[in-house]
């Protein structure tokens, strides 16, 4: 059993709906999840099985028709708007599948986006962010827009963007999907040493297969279910776990 | 973040280009017909507000404006010095006639015809001579503008004659006066040289210039003025006001008003909806900066930020091109009053940005309306 503290996330009979009526499409039918901090866990399905909303959810960007999700003990749906906004600034960070990086800023900028959100004076974010940049390997593209980055390195940036304001959540779509094999297992390599932190838990929703073997946790999503929860095959062990690792909740 | 605002902008060149010069083109379109109409509607006030000397006019009841003359009898003169308060009253001649120059130039003149004993109403300021000169017999001062058109080309000169109804009017110099709104030459000789040219009409005075006394009340003076019966004194602010009203209600506003509008309506159209097409171009990395935790307040003042850098962009851009033109503008003697207020120039970068305003409201509703999560789609 696992006690509460070690709970990140935890998502209780999620259902989520849209339209009404003969339009009704049913997106999640009771979904039960957990992931525990230190633990990179991986969302996997076919597509339109409900990954996205479910991470949707759990980010607070979208509203359930039933469950609850609790982050690290905060119910995101009892929060008011403004709340739950402040809450994502400061305990999430997202990794996308188009990067989404801001044309007009340098890598270093693009990385400091949510320092800049939190009110950090722009020279001390773009040096956070450029010192995070150097760990991540990107030390000489600090100043690089992204239109001059490969899609590897433009992921990399992504990923610091996701680290820089050191969040207790990250969610990454498809961080992958977009990059070769090589290029990929680069991108999860650095996204497995870097994001992985005792207090920290990692979402990531994939299809790519290639990278499974860094999961710790591999849950399978189907129809709106997750129907399957299985330890994953990590190469790397991943010393936040301790002897936990095998007796996952939601397996 | 509003730092992250403005390097969106700026990135997208062909759009930030776009909007600036919309936004100057059309607060140069306003302001140039604005300061246009401004500048034509003071013309129908500068003959008044060029008289210095005297703080007072006095007509007949029925006078709107500088070019409405009903000749007054010598007596109201008398009648107007007796008035308390008066420090001292002079007659004003105003005649039109046709003159020609020495090169057979033919113009319709507007002679004024200055009280030869007290000068008063005389030009304050002169380009070429002494405005005292016309104290001599059928002598007379032009204005620019009335050179121009006699002796096109040429340099001011003293000397040179005009001929009015067989009569010879020596120049002896150049005043420094507004243009007027008829565009007809000015000539300012004395009463006594004007009368000559004014055949068949038995009484010499168009208008009576009048000083209060120090210390006294013009607008008091005028009302027991205004009691005697049979006259109309005013200020000379109410006097160029009730002028500029007079032509003003005539239609000709009207039609500039239809071009300064169609400039609202234009650039604010095109700053707007290329605003509104940024911000759906920008939709997927905006939706990108709600999801890392930017609060709606926070876009709300980046877009905010972002129309007013075009805004003051543009209106400088725009009102610098049009106090350029107006004053390439002035260099033509007949132009030379055209001026821009700085209320003009103000009041339109202000309608201008209240009605570009709609479009950015616009804009950050579109903001407010979008969905963070896609963009995980």
């Amino acid at each position: 059993m696992t006690s509460p503290d070690s709970t990140a996330v935890l998502c209780t009979g999620i259902r989520k709906h849209f339209g009404e009526d003969d339009a009704r499409v049913e997106v999640l039918r009771g979904v039960d999840y957990t992931v525990r901090r230190g633990e990179l866990s991986f969302l996997v399905g076919p597509s339109g099985c409900g990954k996205t909303t479910l991470i949707s959810i759990i980010a607070g960007l979208q509203e359930t028709s039933s469950g609850e999700v609790s982050l690290f003990g905060n119910h995101l749906a009892r929060m008011p708007h403004p709340e739950r906004v402040l809450f994502r600034r400061c305990h999430l960070g997202f990794v996308f599948q188009q990067y989404n990086l801001l044309q007009a800023l340098t890598a270093a900028e693009n990385a400091a986006i949510p320092l800049l959100a939190a009110g950090v004076r722009r020279r001390e974010a773009v040096d956070r962010a450029a010192t995070l940049l150097d760990r991540l390997g990107l030390g000489s593209k600090t100043g690089s827009f992204p239109r001059q980055l490969s899609g590897g390195q433009q992921q990399r940036v992504a990923l610091a963007r996701a680290l820089v304001h050191e969040p207790r959540l990250i969610i990454c779509d498809e961080p992958t999907a977009a990059l070769d094999h090589a290029t990929g297992e680069a991108v999860m390599e650095l996204l497995a040493s870097a994001a992985v932190h005792p207090d920290r838990a990692v979402i990531v929703v994939t299809h790519d297969s290639r990278v499974f073997h860094f999961a710790d946790v591999i849950a399978r999503m189907d129809d709106g279910h997750i129907t399957h929860v299985e330890p994953g095959q990590r190469t790397v062990a991943n010393p936040h776990l301790g002897s936990s690792r095998n007796s996952h909740p939601s397996a | 973040m509003n730092w992250v605002g403005l390097q969106m902008l700026r990135n997208d060149r062909a759009k930030f280009a776009a909007m600036i010069v919309a936004v100057s083109l059309a607060v140069f379109l306003m302001q140039n017909q604005a300061a246009i109409l401004a500048t034509m509607l003071s013309m129908t006030a500068a003959q008044i507000r060029d008289v210095q000397d005297a703080d007072l006019w006095v007509t007949e009841p029925d006078v709107e404006c500088f070019d409405q003359v009903k000749p007054m009898r010598d007596i109201q003169l008398l009648r107007v010095r007796g008035v308390a308060g008066i420090a001292w009253a002079a007659p004003l001649l105003k005649i039109d006639a046709i003159g020609r120059s020495e090169g057979g130039r033919l113009n319709t003149v507007t002679l004024l015809g200055i009280d030869d004993a007290s000068l008063a109403g005389l030009p304050q300021k002169m380009r070429i001579g002494r405005a005292d000169a016309i104290r001599e017999l059928d002598t007379a001062i032009i204005d620019p503008g009335g050179h121009e058109l006699f002796f096109p080309g040429e340099p001011f000169r003293a000397g040179r004659s005009v001929r009015i109804r067989n009569r010879r009017l020596r120049i002896v110099g150049v005043s420094d006066i507004a243009a007027p709104f008829t565009g007809l030459p000015m000539l300012h000789t004395s009463r006594s040289t004007a009368a000559a040219f004014n055949l068949g009409e038995q009484h010499m005075t168009s208008f009576i210039l009048a000083r209060s006394a120090p210390g006294g009340n013009s607008g008091e003076i005028c009302q027991k003025i205004n009691t005697l019966g049979g006259l109309r004194a005013r200020t000379t602010e109410q006097f160029a006001a009730d002028a500029m009203w007079f032509y003003g209600s005539q239609g000709v506003p009207m039609l500039f008003m239809v071009t300064i509008t169609i400039g609202l309506i234009v650039g604010a159209a095109i700053t707007g909806q290329t605003f509104l097409m940024f911000i759906k171009e920008n939709a997927r990395p905006i939706s990108m900066l709600k999801v890392v935790g930017t609060t709606d307040r926070q876009l709300g003042t980046m877009i905010l930020l972002q129309g007013a850098v075009v805004l003051v962009l543009g209106s400088c851009f725009g009102s610098g091109i049009a106090a350029a033109v107006c004053n390439v503008i002035r260099t033509q003697p007949f132009l030379r009053s055209l001026y821009l207020p700085w209320e003009i120039a103000l009041g339109t970068c202000f309608a201008l940005a209240s009605v570009t305003g709609i479009a950015l409201y616009a804009s950050f509703r579109h903001v407010r309306g979008l969905e963070p999560a896609a963009v995980f789609r």
